[in-house]
C-alpha cells in the first residue's frame, strides 16, 4: 500500500494558504485479502469474498479470484472497480491472442502481458495488487505477484491485500521455512514442494486467522486449485480429504483442454 | 495478356467487372521478373536459397542482400522489387520484437507471416485524414522460414496479402521449372544437407550463369542455432557436393 | 480530519482523499492549505454535487425487489426541493433509485431513456431482446467507471432493482461514481448504509438465513421493514424528508407508490431541554 499511503498534511485548524478546493479522488480501498501458493505440479490461488469500504461491508460475496484459462487463475485486490475492469481487459486480451495465434496464452506470457498492461497505466495506475497462479509450460506449479504498476516476479507463495502483513510472515515461515532449522542430520528444506493437503491447510489457517484479527477479511473464501496434466486428484477428491464445511466443484475446461484441471473449493468464514 | 484491359487498371483499388484488381495482378507479374528463390522444409529445419544476379564483374556481389533475418528463429528470402521487402521486413522485425516484449515468448512463424501480410493491402488513394497509405501494392513475394513450437515451417506471401504454407516452394523468374523439380525431388524425411543440395541443384537448372559461391546465397533455420546465413566456406562445401554428384 | 480507520487511527486523513469515513454520501471533502496542483490544465472536469438526494434502500423479497427513496433534493443544508422523484423506471422490469447529484441524475435519465427508446424500436421490428436489468446494470457500471477514469465522475450512487424474466428471479445491485459495483440481497446508499443496512440484513436473514436459502420476506413484511428504515433515517439523517416512495419490481412490472410518510413520535421531546420550544 506504499503507493497511496497517507501523506503528511496541514491540519484543518491551520491557517488557509490556498483557496478551499474540492478534488475528486478516483480511488477507494475495498479491503479483503488474497494469496497463492505453488506446489511442484499444482497451484493454489485463494481470496476472501468480503467487499468493504471503511467500516461498511458493501457485500459479503464479491469475487476476487478469476479463472482465466485452463492453466491460469488471477486474484485481484485493492480498488474493486479497477480490479474488475482490469480482469475484463485481461480476458479480452486473452481472447484476442487466441484469435491471432491459434493457441491459449501460456502462464508466463500472461504474466508478462499483465506487466505491460499495468505499466501502460503507470501515471493513472490500476490500484490493484495482482497474484497470478497456475501451471507453467513445463508442468510446474507457479505463482507470479505484481505491484500496481507492473513490477513482477515468480515466487513460491505470496499474500496481498488488507491482511498481507498478517499472512505473509506466516507463509514465509511455513513455505520458505524462514526461522526454521532442519533436525541435525535430516534433509534440508526445499520451498515449493509441499503436498497439496498441507498447502490447503495453510490457506485455510491463513484466512481464518486473518478473519479473526482483521475487520476487512471474512464472510467466505474461494480457493482455486489448478492441477498439472496427469496429476492424481486422490489427495483432493478422496473421502474425507476436505475439511468440514468445504464444498468442491470442478470447473470445466475453457479451451481445447490439455489435461490441466481446475477445482474451486468454497468455505464460509466468520461474518463479524 | 489481359483482354479486358481498360480503365480498370488505373485506380489501384478499383475492381474490374470480372472482379479483378489489375494493379495487384501486375504486382504479381513483377515477381516473375525477379531472381529465383527457393525454400525447403525438412524435419531438422528450413532452408532458403536465392540466386543473386550479378550483371557486371565490377559489382560487389556481397552487397546484394536477398535473405534477411526477421528474428533469431525466423528468416526470409525475397523475389521481385527487393526494395519493397525492406518495409515488410522492418514491420516483421518490429512485430516480432513487440511480441517478445509483450508476451515473453518468441512469435509464431504463422503470426509473423500474418503480420507481414496485414501490410499488403494498405495501398490506395489516401483520404485526407489517413496519411500513411501506400501508393501501390508491394512488388515482392517472400518466402518466410522459421521454427516454433509447431516445428519447422515455410510460408509464401504475395502482393495480394495471401499467405500459404509449403513443404517446398520456388518463386521468381525460374519458379515454374524450379517448382516442378522440387516436386519431383522433395520428400518429407530430407536431411538439411540434402535440402541444401537440392535447393542449389534446382537453382543451377534455372540460372543462366554458372552457379558459384558469388551468385547464390543459402540460409537455414534450425532448432539448435536458429536463423543463419551460410558463410562462404559452408556455401562452397555445398557447391562441391553438387559437383561431385 | 482524524482518520477513524483502525489501521491509521488518529492520523490525519490523506489530503487528496474524498473518501468519506462516515459515508454521508456523496458530499465532497474539503481541502485546505494545499498547493495549487488542481489549477493545472485546461479542462475543468472535476465537479462537486450541488443539489443532492440522500439514501436509497433496496430489499429482495418473495417474488420481487423493493426500492425506497425519499422525495427531497437538498441544496447543502437547505431542503430545496421537496417533491422530487428519485425512483426512475427503465423499461418493463428495471428501476433505478438514485442518490447524489440530482442534475447528474437528470442527465442520466435523459441518456438512458433515449437508449431505451432505441432498444424498444428495435424490439418491435425483430426478435431483438429487450434490455434485462443485468444489461442495464452492466451499462451503468461501464458508464460510471469510464467517467471516473476521465476524472469527470457522474456524482451518484445508484441502486438497480429489477426482475430477470429469463431466470425468473429478482435483481438488485449497486454502482457509484467510482465505478464500484456490487450485489447483495439488501442494499443501501449513504446514511442508509449505516442506519438502514443493519436493519435490512437482520430482517432478511431472520427468515432467509445467512445463506439466503430459507424463505424470503413476504411483500407485506418487506414493505414494513422499509417503512421502519425510512422512519429511522428521517429521525437521524438531517438531509432526509418524511415523504418517500417505495417501488416494487416483480414479474408483473414496475410499480411506484404514491408519496407517503411514516408515523413519527415526538412526544418525548417535550420533556427534554434542547428539543422544541423552550419555555425558559
Amino acid at each position: 500500500m506504499a503507493l497511496y499511503h497517507n501523506q503528511p498534511m496541514a491540519h484543518a485548524q491551520e491557517p488557509t494558504a490556498a483557496p478551499i478546493e474540492h478534488r475528486f479522488n478516483p480511488y477507494s480501498d475495498n479491503g479483503g485479502s488474497i494469496l497463492a501458493i505453488a506446489g511442484t505440479d499444482f497451484s493454489v490461488i485463494a481470496g476472501d469474498t468480503r467487499q468493504s469500504e471503511g467500516y461498511n461491508i458493501q457485500t459479503r460475496y464479491a469475487r476476487k479470484v478469476w479463472q482465466l484459462t485452463d492453466k491460469a487463475v488471477l486474484a485481484t485486490n485493492g480498488f474493486a472497480a479497477d480490479g474488475n475492469n482490469f480482469v475484463k481487459r485481461v480476458k479480452q486480451r486473452l481472447e484476442w491472442y487466441e484469435h491471432a495465434h491459434h493457441k491459449p496464452m501460456g502462464l508466463k506470457s500472461i504474466a508478462r502481458m499483465i506487466q505491460t498492461m499495468l505499466y501502460g497505466k503507470r501515471f493513472f495506475p490500476y490500484y490493484v495488487y495482482n497474484i497470478l497462479g497456475g501451471i507453467e509450460e513445463d508442468g510446474s506449479g507457479a505463482v507470479y505477484s505484481f505491484d500496481p504498476v507492473g513490477s513482477y516476479e515468480r515466487e513460491a507463495c505470496r499474500a496481498a491485500g488488507a491482511a498481507q502483513s498478517l499472512i505473509q510472515p506466516f507463509l514465509d515461515n511455513q513455505i520458505y521455512f524462514k526461522n526454521q532449522q532442519p533436525e541435525p542430520g535430516s534433509q534440508p528444506f526445499i520451498p515449493g514442494n509441499l503436498p497439496l493437503a498441507t498447502v490447503l491447510s495453510l490457506v485455510v489457517d491463513s484466512f481464518t486467522s486473518a478473519t479473526e484479527r482483521h475487520i476487512e477479511v471474512g464472510d467466505g473464501m474461494e480457493i482455486y486449485i489448478v492441477m498439472a496434466r496427469d496429476r492424481t486428484t486422490d489427495d483432493l477428491l478422496g473421502e474425507g480429504k476436505l475439511q468440514k464445511g468445504m464444498e468442491i466443484e470442478e470447473l470445466g475446461t475453457l479451451g481445447e483442454g490439455q489435461g490441466e484441471r481446475t477445482f474451486l473449493v468454497r468455505q464460509a468464514l466468520k461474518r463479524d | 495478356m489481359f483482354l479486358t484491359r481498360s480503365e480498370y487498371d488505373r485506380g489501384v483499388n478499383t475492381f474490374s467487372p470480372e472482379g479483378r484488381l489489375f494493379q495487384v495482378e501486375y504486382a504479381m507479374e513483377a515477381i516473375k521478373l525477379g531472381s529465383t528463390t527457393v525454400g525447403i522444409t525438412t524435419p531438422e529445419g528450413v532452408i532458403l536459397a536465392v540466386e543473386k544476379r550479378v550483371p557486371s564483374p565490377l559489382l560487389e556481389s556481397s552487397s546484394i542482400e536477398k535473405i534477411m533475418e526477421i528474428d533469431s528463429h525466423i528468416g526470409t528470402a525475397m523475389s521481385g522489387l527487393t526494395a519493397d521487402a525492406r518495409t515488410m521486413v522492418e514491420h516483421a522485425r518490429v512485430t516480432s520484437q513487440m511480441h517478445n516484449f509483450t508476451y515473453d515468448e518468441k512469435i509464431g512463424v504463422e503470426s509473423c507471416t500474418q503480420a507481414v501480410c496485414d501490410l499488403a493491402l494498405r495501398f490506395g488513394e489516401s483520404v485526407e485524414d489517413d496519411d500513411a497509405l501506400m501508393s501501390r501494392p508491394f512488388g515482392v513475394a517472400l518466402l518466410i522460414a522459421g521454427i516454433d513450437e509447431k516445428g519447422p515451417q515455410l510460408y509464401h506471401t504475395d502482393p495480394s496479402g495471401t499467405f500459404v504454407r509449403y513443404d517446398a516452394k520456388a518463386i521468381g523468374s525460374g519458379s515454374d521449372a524450379a517448382q516442378q523439380s522440387l516436386q519431383d525431388a522433395f520428400h518429407k524425411q530430407m536431411t538439411l544437407m540434402e535440402a541444401h543440395s537440392l535447393a542449389l541443384k534446382v537453382l543451377k537448372q534455372v540460372m543462366e550463369e554458372k552457379l558459384d559461391e558469388n551468385n547464390v546465397q543459402l540460409a537455414q533455420v534450425t532448432k539448435e542455432k536458429g536463423f543463419e546465413i551460410l558463410g562462404e566456406n559452408e556455401l562452397k562445401a555445398v557447391i562441391e557436393t553438387l559437383a561431385a554428384a | 480530519m482524524m482518520s477513524q480507520h483502525p489501521a491509521t487511527w488518529g492520523q490525519p486523513t490523506p489530503a487528496n482523499s474524498s473518501f468519506n469515513q462516515f459515508n454521508t454520501f456523496p458530499l465532497p471533502q474539503t481541502q485546505r492549505g494545499q498547493s495549487s496542483h488542481a489549477h493545472h490544465g485546461p479542462v475543468g472536469h472535476t465537479q462537486q454535487p450541488l443539489v443532492t438526494g440522500t439514501s436509497v434502500l433496496g430489499l429482495k423479497y418473495d417474488g420481487g425487489v423493493m426500492i425506497a427513496a425519499d422525495n427531497l433534493a437538498s441544496y447543502g443544508s437547505l431542503a430545496r426541493f421537496r417533491d422530487i422523484q428519485r425512483l426512475h423506471p427503465l423499461g418493463q422490469h428495471t428501476l433505478l433509485g438514485v442518490a447524489g447529484d440530482m442534475s447528474d441524475f437528470q442527465w442520466l435519465k435523459k441518456e438512458l431513456d433515449a437508449l431505451l427508446r432505441e432498444e424498444d424500436a428495435l424490439a418491435l421490428t425483430d426478435s431483438h431482446p429487450s434490455l434485462s436489468p443485468k444489461n442495464i446494470y452492466e451499462l451503468l457500471s461501464n458508464l460510471f467507471y469510464a467517467r471516473r477514469s476521465k476524472m469527470n465522475p457522474v456524482w451518484n450512487a445508484v441502486l438497480v432493482g429489477g426482475w430477470d424474466k429469463v431466470k425468473k428471479e429478482s435483481f438488485l445491485a449497486y454502482v457509484d461514481l467510482l465505478g464500484t459495483t456490487y450485489t447483495a440481497p439488501t442494499l443501501a446508499t449513504g446514511f442508509g448504509a449505516h442506519l438502514a443496512q443493519p436493519l435490512l440484513r437482520e430482517a432478511y436473514e431472520a427468515k432467509a438465513g445467512i445463506d439466503g436459502n430459507g424463505p424470503l420476506l413476504t411483500k407485506e413484511e418487506a414493505e414494513k421493514v422499509l417503512e421502519d428504515c425510512m422512519k429511522v433515517l428521517f429521525y437521524r439523517d438531517a438531509r432526509s424528508l418524511n415523504k418517500y416512495q417505495i417501488a416494487t419490481i416483480t414479474s408483473e412490472g414496475v410499480d411506484i407508490s404514491d408519496s407517503k410518510s411514516a408515523d413519527t413520535y415526538w412526544k418525548f421531546a417535550e420533556g427534554l431541554r434542547g428539543y422544541g420550544a423552550q419555555t425558559q
